[in-house]
């Protein structure tokens, strides 16, 4: 073990341990809702990949521990550049599905790089921001920093993958806040923005459109998305406030909720563990965000407070959006829920997000003894 | 302010904001599990809820005067609606026996539905049967009678090739169509304009989301999509032309004794299709509700092909309608002149190839050339321009690639020339090839569209268009969704002049030439033609013959094959001729004659008894 004690006892406890029960629930869930619709000797798949990668991911983070997270301040145009590389491939070589290029096929893992991109952005957006505090007065001096983010952004959406743009929206809104960003220069943005909402309509994909228009009225499309919210509406309703227990729900385990594992897996906590289970699992993901913050005001240096305001904003804009999503309450735009969803890619993401926060919270201890 | 201070106000902020979004999120979870907990496990008791999709219908086509050619028409269909619980093997031995559907059939199709939306047993069942289930409805619970739109061939054979067929979608047509929208068990256009305007046609299908009672009764409809029937084709096709090849193509079969024939008529200033047929056809309301296999057996062993187009898939040697292209190419490079004679001694000098008859017809011009359609003149040509530069014509002409028309499987034909040659053979091209090029033989193959397209651009004066037979999809509103305009493929590089020459002998052909004795003195209009005689090495000669009219400003060119009808002149000029007829609203000569015979009988009668009367006054 190349990690002392002394160490843990500067780590932040809460976080770490709020991020690993949210890990352990979401194993227990994706098992109750993969159990069923999958042939036995590979009933557990998707419960043993996803903690494989788990424990993957924990050991690779333990190992990064070991550096500095200043040191990602000198890559982070490095990585920038290497971001758009990654995103241009996705566009040639990417597999696609359901009209969408998302994916690349490396060996027996399928890369979805819009996933990585998310981290990647928040630290070369840190690394541009850091010494612009406060200094984000006018439009001129915004648009550089709106292009920067603007270069990804579109390569993201012309996919397309609005759920991950969107995302990319938040990071950027939220680091620009924390940034000091100039209230009414923010304000002229949004009603700009608001504005400019007709014509961000023509750029969207037909199915994009429908999502849209399926939130606003379910009925629109009751046998295609439609179709989701209402049987997701139903299974978080009808768990009511105990649920009707792990592997009971008959929503989730008689396939009238679609991806269930995936994009939909909160629904079947909802129906399976009830409205106490929702709770639980809301307020873990309370704990996890506050800390965030904690460690952004607590951080050292512009860097370190900017990643860490990146992060929390990501994540927070995450669990917003599928949450809703799942109770009806925002548009369906296949966002994982962190921690939870089954996925890989977005796995690995999110620990490597936590790393970075637990590094930032650790260098800050070590200068305080 | 330092950056710190700065900081902690917006942190602050932001710590508040996340608060909010939780306690919303949590608000959220209490309203639907707890305030309104009820009503959602209410619904979710064994889910109370189905699908009940409606299917749109289909666009119609209409020919270019708005008459129907292909619509829908309401059908009773026989499905099974999943229940929590499953199926009794009783209700299913019971259908079985009403329905004539095996019960391993049924079996099969449950096991094989996924969801909750009906499982359709029998399509376009008769009413007595939907009659029997509704009165003896504890008999057949879970069994439900929809209401679909079937596909309607309403003229059955004529125009199959060009309308197409629908069926239901295969495993192979969803996994490359799913991003498309499409589902296990949709209808799906797989030959013709059904296949090719199936995006157009199919329209969106609906349904309802239905909450039922647990013996799967609708207790209420939460949610409910209207379909939207497809868009409407209108086609260039007319619908008179059309009938009149297809009476006119079953009529000369059954009179010469042969079985297969394809026929196009085009506007050659346009492009339009005005009518295309192909011999023998089949009925395509045969495949809507799936083809069975006695059917399709009858389909299959036919040793004609009713399945394939023959009008764009069919490649036969153009036989002597190529001389149009090896005339225009004599005259454009100057090898001959209008008035030079060339002496028929019943074989060429050079090679001793004749007329198919083994005729002699003295000396001939390249008017007289043409209308009497003579070998040995044109083996002549060929001699003059050599094969490069009969190719090169051929090409002109648009002959050996696709014309591009709206429909699947068209073939592109192939054009006699030394680089074929070498690289299917592997040797030198002779001359002897040289002549039969000249004449159609040999290499030389064309589908009979590409044959209605060569006399289309001699019609139009050079101009070649691209055939198409839709003119405008419109939805059901009444927007047009998409015009389509003629489209000028090419212009022959050749003068005017020698153009009109060309025209002229073509004229002859039905004046005093090989078309001449069935046109007769008197046919109202002004007919270019040709005929020809394809060589067939696997049977009798294909008979061809391609037209237009009237001559001095062409709206219709014709394209005829008769294959193994023997000389063109007999067996494909009566059914252009007839098309012909039909394009320019002339009646039937022997109708005609038969009308008036009786129109004189009925005179002479009325005279006589006029006769009588007055006699018997007397």
């Amino acid at each position: 073990m190349f990690f002392d004690k002394k160490l843990l006892r500067k780590m932040d406890v809460k976080l770490l341990l709020a991020v690993a029960a949210i890990i352990i629930i979401s194993l227990i869930v994706i098992g109750s809702a993969t159990h069923v619709n999958t042939p036995s000797e590979e009933r557990y798949w998707f419960v043993q990949r996803q903690g494989v990668f788990a424990l993957i991911n924990a050991g690779i983070a333990i190992f990064l521990m070991n550096f500095d997270y200043k040191m990602l301040q000198r890559y982070g145009h490095k990585m920038y550049v290497f971001n758009l590389i990654m995103l241009l491939a996705v566009m040639f070589v990417g597999q696609s599905a359901l009209g969408a290029q998302r994916w690349i096929q490396l060996g027996p893992v399928t890369l979805q790089p819009s996933e990585f991109s998310k981290i990647i952005m928040i630290v070369s957006l840190a690394s541009l921001l850091q010494d612009k505090i406060g200094k984000l007065n006018t439009l001129s001096d915004l648009i550089p920093v709106a292009a920067y983010v603007g270069v990804p952004f579109v390569l993201v959406m012309k996919q397309p993958d609005l759920g991950t743009s969107l995302v990319f929206m938040a990071i950027f809104f939220g680091m620009i806040f924390a940034c000091g960003i100039n209230l009414k220069l923010l304000a002229g943005i949004f009603g700009t923005g608001l504005a400019c909402l007709p014509l961000l309509w023509h750029v969207l994909k037909d199915y994009q459109k429908m999502r849209i228009m399926v939130f606003l009225d379910p009925n629109v499309d009751p046998l295609g998305s439609g179709y989701h919210i209402i049987q997701s509406k139903i299974a978080i309703g009808s768990g009511m406030l105990f649920g009707k227990g792990l592997f009971e729900g008959t929503q989730s385990q008689l396939n009238f909720l679609p991806e269930n594992h995936t994009d939909f897996i909160f629904a079947v906590v909802g129906e399976e563990w009830g409205f106490i289970g929702t709770l639980v699992l809301l307020l873990l993901y309370l704990v996890v965000l506050w800390r965030g913050i904690q460690i952004a005001r607590q951080a050292q240096d512009n860097f370190g407070m900017l990643l860490a305001v990146g992060i929390t904003s990501m994540l927070a804009f995450h669990v917003l959006v599928n949450v809703g999503m799942t109770a009806g309450i925002m548009p369906v735009t296949g966002i994982p829920l962190p921690f939870m969803s089954y996925g890989v890619s977005a796995l690995t993401t999110n620990i490597l997000a936590i790393t970075i926060l637990l590094n930032i919270y650790l260098r800050n201890q070590k200068l305080q003894f | 302010m330092s950056d710190k201070d700065i900081f902690s106000g917006r942190l602050r902020v932001l710590s508040i904001v996340i608060v909010l979004v939780i306690t919303v999120l949590i608000a959220r979870m209490g309203y639907l599990q707890v305030y309104d907990g009820e009503y959602y496990a209410n619904l979710a008791d064994g889910n109370r809820i189905r699908l009940v999709p409606s299917v749109a219908p289909r666009g119609t086509m209409y020919d270019r005067n708005g008459n129907i050619l292909v619509t829908n028409h309401p059908g009773f269909t026989v499905s099974l609606l999943p229940l929590t619980e499953p199926i009794s093997e009783e209700v299913i031995g019971r259908l079985s026996a009403l329905l004539n559907v095996p019960v391993e059939e049924i079996h099969n199709k449950i096991a094989a539905h996924i969801g909750f939306d009906p499982i359709r047993i029998k399509t376009d069942v008769g009413p007595e049967l939907t009659t029997i289930i509704a009165e003896q409805k504890d008999l057949y619970p879970g069994v439900v009678v929809e209401v679909l739109p079937i596909r309607d061939y309403i003229y059955k054979n004529q125009g199959a090739h060009a309308y197409g067929y629908v069926s239901e979608i295969s495993d192979a047509e969803l996994e490359k169509k799913k991003d498309e929208g499409y589902k296990s068990g949709d209808i799906i256009g797989k030959f013709g304009l059904e296949k090719v305007y199936d995006q157009y046609l199919r329209g969106t299908n609906g349904g309802e989301q239905v909450e039922v009672d647990v013996t799967g009764k609708p207790v209420q409809v939460l949610g409910k999509k209207n379909p939207i029937p497809g868009n409407d084709l209108h086609l260039t096709i007319d619908l008179e032309i059309q009938a009149a090849a297809e009476k006119a193509i079953d009529e000369q079969l059954v009179q010469i004794g042969a079985h297969a024939a394809a026929a196009v008529a085009l506007n050659p200033q346009t492009g339009e299709v005005l009518a295309i047929v192909s011999r023998p056809a089949f009925d395509p309301n045969l495949f809507v509700n799936g083809i069975s296999s006695k059917d399709w057996a009858l389909i299959n062993n036919n040793p004609y092909y009713p399945m394939d187009n023959k009008a764009i898939t069919g490649e036969y040697p153009p036989g002597s309608t190529f001389k149009i292209i090896t005339g225009t190419a004599a005259l454009s490079e100057g090898k001959v002149t209008p008035e030079e004679k060339i002496f028929d001694s019943g074989h060429h000098w050079i090679i001793p190839k004749g007329n198919a008859g083994g005729e002699a017809l003295g000396w001939l011009n390249f008017e007289e050339a043409m209308a009497h359609s003579d070998n040995v003149y044109f083996y002549e040509m060929g001699n003059r321009l050599g094969i490069d530069q009969i190719e090169r014509y051929a090409r002109m002409f648009g002959m050996g690639k696709l014309t591009g028309i709206d429909l699947p499987y068209e073939a592109e034909g192939l054009v006699a020339c030394k680089a074929y040659k070498k690289r299917v053979f592997e040797e030198d091209w002779y001359l002897a090839e040289t002549f039969d090029a000249a004449i159609g033989q040999g290499f030389n193959l064309v589908t009979p569209l590409q044959a209605a397209s060569i006399m289309g651009e001699v019609a139009a004066n050079g101009k070649r268009y691209k055939p198409y037979l839709v003119n405008k999809i419109v939805d059901v509103n009444g927007n047009v969704v998409k015009q389509f305009q003629p489209e000028l493929l090419s212009q022959l590089d050749v003068e005017d002049r020698f153009i009109r020459l060309v025209q002229a002998g073509l004229h002859q052909v039905t004046k005093y030439g090989t078309a001449a004795f069935i046109f007769g003195k008197d046919y109202p209009v002004e007919i270019a033609g040709k005929t020809g005689t394809a060589e067939n090495p696997h049977g009798r000669d294909h008979g061809w013959f391609v037209a237009y009219g009237p001559f001095n400003n062409p709206t219709i060119v014709v394209a005829v094959i008769v294959e193994q009808g023997g000389y063109g002149s007999q067996s494909a000029v009566p059914i252009g001729k007839k098309i012909l007829d039909a394009a320019f609203h002339i009646p039937d000569p022997a109708q005609v004659a038969a009308q008036a015979k009786a129109k004189a009988e009925a005179e002479a009668r009325a005279r006589a008894a006029a006769t009588a009367q007055v006699q018997k006054k007397q």
